[in-house]
């Protein structure tokens, strides 16, 4: 039997986000942007992924530019927000690679605020800054941050604020209207949608300047014909948003189930601070996170450690170093459970029997 | 339905551990491939780049041909500080190392076997051309791989035999040849892939532009003959090795002449004719014995490097580890180097060749 406990790197696609899928396989092979009835078939594709998505997020369809993915979304925000080549970029230590690399890539003065234990200060240093670009929850350990705060003021100040709400979406509620944010982040693989699919919600009046060049598709802010498919996909996921958010409470039972038995082998990040009901990320003492998550696997349950790396080669973990700074053992061995509104009762048993199994190696290795 | 026995197998992306995966799959092993990131490549050198991306590329293929999962573990801290700082140091102090006894040694297989335990496997298979037998009185004993050009085991004395007892040499009894057809034969990804060389983390072979990379140092000194004569400069005792003949910038024209000693203190190469280059006596330390530690002197053949046909000597153990004095003197006896000690295909022990 195997259990999938690593949903904030990607969370099952789930039957009806399928469906959509095939539904829209067979009726959505054209280029959305053709003019004749085989286009304008892939095109409603589309557009009803995009309406389904502004729902979800309490936002305008002709505000959704999509992407590629989470990593596009958040490159696009934060390189297409950026003006001239002046100022002050305000982020914090804990972003996603796709958010810290496309900051690193502005070539501009950084402030990275720290955020000890996962908790980050109300207040940024936001006075004549150029640009802000934050996150909402830590994809590793779930710590919420506090982006209404910084969001109110940007806009006292003037601000324009990048929000990478990858993995805040599904998590809990997000409503740009409300938020204030210039632009923010979505991916699909993160509320149970496929691969491949992502956007940028882009506040009206703000100019985001574009990357990908070519055609004048998605209002001319992202060149490229979009995937229809992993768009329906994507669409179909949006729409169980609120079943997603209805089912977190059960998902943060579960969680903290999992937590306790975790618990007395090591450290849980982010425990001191608000945190999503998804994810608990313990750092065990004489493992690296890489090996446990082997150790785990070969038992059928599926971990990570840190951010999912294609290169098959383990750094550690930077978000635990920035959270810990005191503990540096601890971003090398973290191993991140993430829960989704799929995990059972009884995965998170069979879960905890594997990770009892697995850390009771190294205590009895005496006669090995 | 018995649960079948988890065997942790070495992948290096190279032809050899991955038909030893392929063989075992086939007896019914459970298996769990990892391999070791040891070292960063680096340079354009396509081939023998140690720890290359396509490497690790490689190996993920050969387990997903077979089936089986992959995983990638960094040990880089592990082999810079045991092979690769004692590597460098062992050249700027004149001698000319083993590193591959040093990996053998102190990172690669007892690393493994940590994993293989983590992992729940209770041994570990690698790709080495040497046999594993256990004798009759239950004693654990490494012998030569079948195929005397492609044998291993001259890298594999110093595992400790509790180590030794829980690994798997498919390869040990098989000629190269065989391992490619059986490559083949199992569809086996890259069983036609080139072999790699022998100095995994120095692919151009240049040791000298590696050390003073690593060092940020470079030196220079004097090539002399035996009675001190300068002939010529040089840039760093870590460029030569005894019985070297090339880059003593001599010139053309003169009589052959070889690096006989390297004075690391006198930053000096000293060199001669070839009959100053055979010696019959050489000591070790730094020793290793397979079985119960040898008392007394006794006859067995000695190999001094990898590429050396052992030859028949009497070896008397010392205080600081054995002596050899060999029936006939043998050419370029390299302070640094690995000697072995077999009787016929079997590992006696070994020692690390003093100064």
């Amino acid at each position: 039997m195997s259990v999938y406990l690593d949903h904030h790197a990607a969370s099952p696609v789930e039957p009806e986000v399928l469906a959509a899928m095939d539904a829209a396989r067979p009726r959505a092979w054209a280029n959305p942007s053709s003019a004749h009835a085989a286009g304008r078939a892939a095109r409603r594709v589309v557009e009803e992924a995009r309406e389904a998505l502004a729902r979800a997020i309490g936002g305008l369809p002709a505000d959704v530019v999509f992407t590629s993915g989470g990593t596009e979304a958040c490159n696009l925000g934060v390189l297409g927000l950026a003006r001239g080549a002046g100022g002050r970029v305000v982020t914090t230590a804990l972003e996603h690679p796709a958010v810290a690399e496309a900051v690193r890539a502005l070539g501009l003065e950084v402030v990275r605020v720290d955020a000890p234990g996962g908790v980050a200060p109300a207040d940024l240093p936001l006075e004549g800054a150029a640009l802000a670009c934050v996150q909402w929850v830590n994809h590793e350990t779930g710590s919420v941050l506090p982006v209404e705060a910084w969001a109110r003021r940007c806009r006292e100040l003037g601000v324009p604020l990048f929000v990478d709400a990858c993995q805040a979406l599904g998590k809990l509620p997000v409503d740009v209207g409300a938020l204030g944010a210039s632009v923010v982040a979505l991916a699909s693989s993160k509320i149970g949608g496929p691969p491949g699919a992502g956007a940028l919600w882009i506040a009206r009046g703000t100019e985001v300047t574009p990357r990908a060049l070519g055609g004048g598709q998605e209002r001319g802010r992202r060149a490229g014909s979009p995937d229809p498919v992993a768009l329906a996909g994507f669409g179909a996921a949006a729409g169980r948003v609120e079943a997603r958010l209805a089912a977190m409470p059960a998902v943060a039972v579960r969680r903290d189930r999992l937590e306790a038995a975790l618990a007395e082998h090591g450290p849980v990040a982010g425990a001191g601070g608000p945190r999503v009901a998804t994810v608990t990320n313990v750092a065990v003492r004489g493992w690296s996170g890489a090996r446990l998550v082997a150790a785990l696997d070969v038992e059928g349950v599926m971990t990570s450690h840190g951010a999912a790396c294609s290169s098959g080669v383990d750094a550690p973990s930077a978000v635990l170093r920035a959270m810990y700074p005191e503990e540096p053992w601890r971003a090398d061995s973290a191993v991140r459970l993430s829960l989704g509104p799929a995990t059972t009762d009884a995965d998170v048993e069979v879960a905890i029997a594997a990770l009892e199994a697995v850390l009771g190696r190294q205590r009895t290795s005496s006669g090995f | 339905m018995t649960r079948r026995e988890r065997v942790l197998v070495a992948m290096s992306g190279g032809v050899d551990s991955s038909v030893a995966a392929a063989l075992l799959a086939e007896q019914g092993y459970e298996l769990v491939g990892v391999t070791l990131h040891l070292w960063d490549a680096s340079g354009g050198h396509s081939v023998g780049r140690c720890c290359a991306p396509e490497d690790r590329e490689d190996a993920r293929r050969t387990c997903d041909h077979l089936g089986i999962p992959h995983y990638v573990l960094d040990e880089r801290a592990a082999f810079r500080e045991r092979v690769v700082t004692p590597f460098v140091e062992a050249y700027r102090a004149g001698t000319t190392p083993s590193p591959c006894v040093a990996c053998n040694q102190e990172v690669k297989l007892g690393r493994l076997l940590d994993i293989a335990r983590d992992l729940g496997a209770t041994r570990v298979a690698t790709g080495h051309y040497a046999r594993i037998e256990v004798d009759a009185s239950n004693e654990i004993r490494l012998l030569r791989g079948v195929d005397s050009e492609k044998d291993q085991s001259y890298f594999l004395y110093g595992v400790p035999t509790e180590i030794l007892a829980r690994c798997l040499f498919p390869l040990g009894g098989l000629e190269k040849h065989e391992t490619r057809a059986h490559g083949r034969r199992l569809g086996v990804p890259n069983w036609d892939k080139k072999d790699s060389q022998e100095l995994c983390f120095v692919p151009d072979g240049d040791v000298g532009g590696f050390i003073e990379r690593e060092t940020g140092v470079r030196a220079s000194g004097e090539v002399v003959d035996e009675r001190g004569e300068v002939l010529a400069t040089h840039e760093g005792v870590y460029r030569f090795t005894v019985g070297q003949r090339r880059g003593l910038g001599l010139g053309g024209g003169a009589p052959p002449r070889f690096v006989l000693r390297v004075l690391p203190d006198a930053g000096r190469v000293v060199v001669g004719g070839p009959d100053a280059l055979a010696q019959r006596h050489a000591r070790a330390h730094a020793v290793v014995w397979t079985g119960p530690a040898p008392s007394a002197p006794f006859d067995a053949e000695v190999q001094i490097r990898y590429r050396h046909r052992a030859a028949p000597a009497l070896v008397t153990p010392t205080p600081e580890g054995f002596a050899v004095a060999f029936h006939q003197a043998q050419r370029a006896i390299a302070p640094g180097q690995a000697a072995v000690v077999y009787r016929g295909d079997r590992v006696i022990g070994g020692g690390v060749l003093s100064a």
